[in-house]
């Protein structure tokens, strides 16, 4: 038979399906009718007698009823119909126990729920391939430089001109980003901006939507400003406007022709999902004069591996080249050594490790969601041992009641999967908002077909096997018993129990490694939130002001605006408490810099490095950083006056011990590689700049007005509401130029809560998966103990018969759970000591097996499991001796 | 006269055969004509003609389509279809091969 006969009389069978089967058996019936009208008049003109010749043709016939099944079977029905019995039934029996079919739907629901929403997160971080075609061959390559303390780096430029000719990789690029000001079309607006070498492009292998995008002539000294548009950006803020190319748009107040617009999937990797614009580096204000400074290694570079090539063989040329390099020109390239590293791993970065935590802890979860089901499937397969036995009775196989039973698990599991599917996109879109707004992601996360798939799959795998389980325990079971008995004391039963006890401490346990873990991450969180960050949160505001590079081009501008600024801004009624700074601690990525001290001799000179701010005199009062030593910076230290500095606890302690620092000299500069010496004039007290869970490092303050920046941190520390504090802020940012935008405006308890909002965002995560954890082992504790208390109606009559009081009976209740209780305890006490240590790197101030928090969660599941019984307890304690007895 | 039953398997190739001959039967007349040309010799088992049908259509091997008898009575009619024609002649020719192999066992024995 050829294939398309096949797929012919498939669809034949399938278009039968959806016959009208009434219709049908009428025709069939009809035909075969006529058949033996015909024949027994045929057989009365042999001479027969009508009912003779009626009755031999229809034995001649045969039976119609027979010939019909054999027809349904040939066309395919019978299975069909089995199984469209089986779910009829399914659905019938669901329909009338609501609260055992909503406790599994549920329960599947919650668990696919978590587990597609931080499989998506996990998929579009670490699962899926980076969106550039051939993306494991990009390789990211960084500079560290072990001599300055400098962990990762970009290349100089004239490092990486090196590297381009080298010919180590098939294609090389940088980038950095740097954002510009945006004026002439609507309000001025910083756009995110990515400056690159033009083979970026190409070497990510991407086109453009309109135009072209950058060519190495782009990246010449003295060529035209060109710019490409992100596709949002074109349609948001330029209407896609289809005649843009060529015309050009103002970015910090010059020219910059429009040449291309990029697809709005397009980034450049390292540089987070938010870019709005790319040029040439060297149009690029900031670092465009850099490109000239061959000691300044700012350039991260994205390489892509030749055809064959390994990331082995290419890290031993790496480091041939800046061996080279450091030889060479000793004074730039000294101590730089090359990081070669995947691009995806660069990317991933830090998200992997609490990634895989929710991953563990979700799954733990599903786990408990599994044994929670299984076990509610067990109680309702072993109060259904009769009902198999009489289907048994009556000539059910194995096999059909097999059948029966997996169909209603498979129903089970689908709406569980649909419910939790629909849960798992809305719990999605949440865990995305909450998602930092810089996570490494090249790629939003999403319910995709892979997503669907996983869940689909599981809640199937789920309900099927443990469907099985107790399909097969009571198809097993001996029929004769089964009958006879009562449902509680057959074999079935007895094992279906012990099976359950089981389950049930499994259970415990599960929910004692998630409610240890909650804990845990609970624990580290307040220590981490009870931090001082080293300055005063209330009341202080912060926004950003940044000046064009192009127009306010010197050093001698930048104070002249922010003299002009600030004089306004303190003018304002209750603004006096104001400065300006460059960068303001946890809102702004840290500033680090080589650090020395010119009178000390070299050999005692080793690596070091000290983080680095600029700011206005009024800074330390605005922030409330204490002022330990020496004299805070005042009007007098202006450019021409000599540099001064302030160092920070940490830094005279660890580089001055007891000897007063007031007086000294350091030397360090920015852009790093241009070292000057200041001289220390106070010292003030630590701030955790880089994050509150990290300890303050060594630090050091400069006077704006000595080492000014193009624009920086206003911050306000005022009594009065933040719309009028932005009000004054922009009419006196306005009344100096009117063009300037004011971004990232924020209050600075909004900056120290988002500092934590990672590890606060994981922490209910788990608290959340722990209270689900919870209620499902209390779930598991009472349905175990309700049903041994129903099965022991009886004895406990005895009991009570005898003398037993209402209180005996229920401490003999609380008794069973109690010791179900503690040996899942044990079980989930060594499991979570096990497990947490994979949390110690998320941890703050606690330790792993912080005694604590075990004792707490111990306590709390064993009150959630002494709850669990009280009803049961209840129950057995109501049981009427009487009545007891005479039952059965 | 005793009549014979038809050999297993043949039964598709005898309807395929019948309907090739004389266009549009119904059940009935399939059955009388598969007894005729075979001058009451075989015998159709008759309920066995109805199963079979329905898997040739299924196959594609033969159409259905509702009429009226020469007496005015509703029957269904089956057709044979280009498919049926080319699987009468396969199965003429497989038919012929068997028989011809089972005759030549015979006579030499």
């Amino acid at each position: 038979m050829d294939f398309w006969e096949w797929v012919l009389e498939n669809l034949r069978r399938v278009r039968m399906l959806f016959a009208n089967r009434e219709h049908f058996n009428q025709e069939l019936d009809e035909e075969m009718r006529l058949h033996r009208e015909l024949r027994a008049r045929e057989l009365r003109h042999d001479g027969r007698q009508i009912d003779e010749a009626r009755v031999a043709a229809h034995r001649r016939f045969g039976s119609t009823l027979r010939l019909r099944e054999e027809i349904h079977e040939a066309w395919g029905w019978n299975w069909i119909d089995n199984l469209r019995q089986d779910l009829g039934y399914g659905f019938r029996l669901l329909r009338k126990s609501p609260g055992f079919t909503c406790a599994v739907v549920l329960t599947l629901a919650l668990a696919i729920g978590a587990n597609t929403a931080i499989f998506s997160v996990v998929n579009a971080v670490l699962l899926q391939p980076l969106p550039y075609p051939h993306a494991d061959q990009l390789i990211s390559v960084l500079e560290a430089n072990a001599q300055q303390g400098i962990k990762a780096n970009g290349f100089s430029y004239r490092d990486f001109e090196a590297l381009e000719q080298s010919g180590i990789f098939a294609e090389v690029a940088g980038a950095d980003r740097h954002d510009l000001t945006l004026t002439g079309a609507g309000d001025p607006t910083v756009v995110t901006t990515v400056s690159v070498t033009p083979g970026m492009f190409s070497l990510l292998g991407v086109s453009p939507l309109q135009g072209r995008y950058l060519f190495p002539g782009d990246n010449k000294k003295g060529a035209g400003a060109v710019v490409l548009l992100s596709e949002g950006l074109w349609r948001t803020r330029f209407g896609a406007d289809p005649n843009i190319l060529g015309h050009s748009i103002h970015l910090d107040q010059r020219a910059f022709t429009v040449v291309g617009i990029m697809p709005g999937r397009f980034r450049v990797p390292i540089f987070g999902l938010h870019q709005e614009i790319w040029i040439p580096l060297v149009q690029d204000p900031l670092f465009g004069p850099w490109m000239e400074k061959p000691a300044l290694h700012f350039v991260p570079v994205v390489g892509r591996l030749r055809p064959g090539a390994s990331l082995v063989s290419v890290k031993s040329q790496m480091d041939a080249l800046t061996q080279r390099l450091r030889e060479q020109f000793p004074a730039e390239d000294g101590g730089w050594k090359p990081r070669v590293v995947p691009l995806q791993a660069v990317l991933v970065g830090d998200m992997k490790a609490p990634l895989l935590v929710l991953l563990g802890a979700v799954a733990l979860v599903l786990l408990l969601a599994c044994v929670n089901i299984a076990n509610l499937l067990l109680a309702r397969a072993t109060s259904r041992i009769r009902e198999v036995a009489v289907r048994q009775a009556f000539g059910a196989g194995r096999g059909r009641i097999v059948r029966q039973f997996l169909t209603e698990s498979v129903v089970l599991g689908l709406l569980g999967a649909a419910a939790g599917l629909a849960l798992g996109s809305w719990s999605t879109r949440a865990l995305v908002s909450f998602l930092p707004a810089d996570a490494p992601a090249t790629q939003p996360a999403q319910l995709d077909g892979w997503v669907v798939g996983f869940a689909l799959l599981l809640s199937l795998a789920v309900s099927i096997g443990f469907g099985m389980a107790p399909a097969l325990l009571t198809a097993g079971a001996d029929v004769q018993s089964n009958l006879k008995s009562n449902a509680a004391q057959s074999g079935a039963d007895r094992g279906g129990m012990r099976l359950r006890g089981l389950l049930t401490r499994a259970e415990i346990a599960l929910a004692m490694v998630l409610v240890a873990g909650a804990g845990l991450l609970g624990r580290s969180l307040i220590k981490m939130t009870s931090v001082n960050p080293g300055f005063t949160v209330a009341h202080v505001v912060k926004a950003e002001v940044s000046l064009p590079r192009y127009q306010y081009s010197t050093p001698q501008q930048w104070t002249a605006f922010s003299d002009a600024f600030m004089e306004r801004l303190q003018a304002e009624p209750g603004m006096q408490d104001s400065a300006l700074a460059v960068p303001l601690p946890l809102a702004d990525a840290p500033v680090n810099l080589p650090i020395s001290f010119p009178d000390r001799p070299a050999s005692a000179q080793r690596a070091q490095t000290a983080d680095y701010a600029s700011v206005a005199p009024n800074y330390f009062r605005v922030m409330g950083i204490p002022l330990l030593r020496g004299r805070n910076f005042d009007r007098h230290d202006t450019a021409s006056s000599p540099h001064v500095a302030i160092i920070t606890e940490s830094l005279a302690r660890m580089y001055f011990r007891d000897k007063n620092p007031v007086g000294e000299k350091i030397s360090f500069g920015f852009p790093p590689g241009s070292p000057e010496v200041h001289e220390i004039v106070g010292v003030v007290g630590n701030v955790h700049d880089a994050g509150l869970s990290q300890e303050p490092g060594p630090m050091m303050y400069v006077p704006f007005d000595q080492e000014p920046f193009w624009g920086g941190m206003v911050v306000v520390r005022s009594t009065l509401p933040l719309t009028n504090v932005l009000g004054a802020i922009r009419q006196s940012v306005a009344s100096v130029d009117k063009d300037l935008p004011i971004t990232d405006i924020a209050t600075m308890s909004e900056i120290v809560d988002a500092s934590v909002q990672q590890p606060r965002f994981r922490t209910y995560l788990v608290s959340g998966f722990g209270l689900i954890a919870l209620l499902l082992a209390a779930a598991g504790v009472f349905g175990v103990v309700s049903f041994s208390v129903a099965s022991r109606t009886r004895e406990f009559g005895v009991r009570a018969s005898l003398g037993a009081t209402p209180g005996n009976l229920s401490q003999m209740v609380l008794r069973e759970g109690l010791v179900l209780a503690c040996s899942g305890l044990a079980v989930g006490l060594a499991a979570a000591l096990g497990l947490t240590r994979f949390l110690k790197g998320q941890l703050y101030g606690v330790a792993a097996y912080d005694p604590v928090t075990l004792v707490v969660s111990i306590v709390v599941l064993l009150v959630v499991a002494l709850a669990a019984c009280y009803i049961p307890a209840r129950r057995a304690m109501r049981v009427d001796p009487v009545i007891a007895l005479k039952y059965e | 006269m005793s009549r014979d039953e038809i050999p297993p398997g043949t039964l598709y190739m005898l309807i395929l055969r019948v309907l090739a001959r004389n266009g549009e039967l119904h059940g009935f007349e399939i059955a009388k004509c598969i007894e005729l040309l075979s001058q009451d010799v075989l015998q159709v088992e008759e309920g066995s003609l109805y199963p079979a049908l329905q898997r040739m259509l299924m196959k594609g091997w033969v159409k259905a389509e509702w009429g009226v008898t020469a007496e005015n009575r509703r029957a269904r009619y089956y057709r044979l279809t280009t498919a049926g024609r080319k699987q009468l002649e396969q199965e003429i020719s497989r038919f012929e091969r068997v028989i011809g192999a089972v005759t030549r066992v015979i006579q030499t024995a």
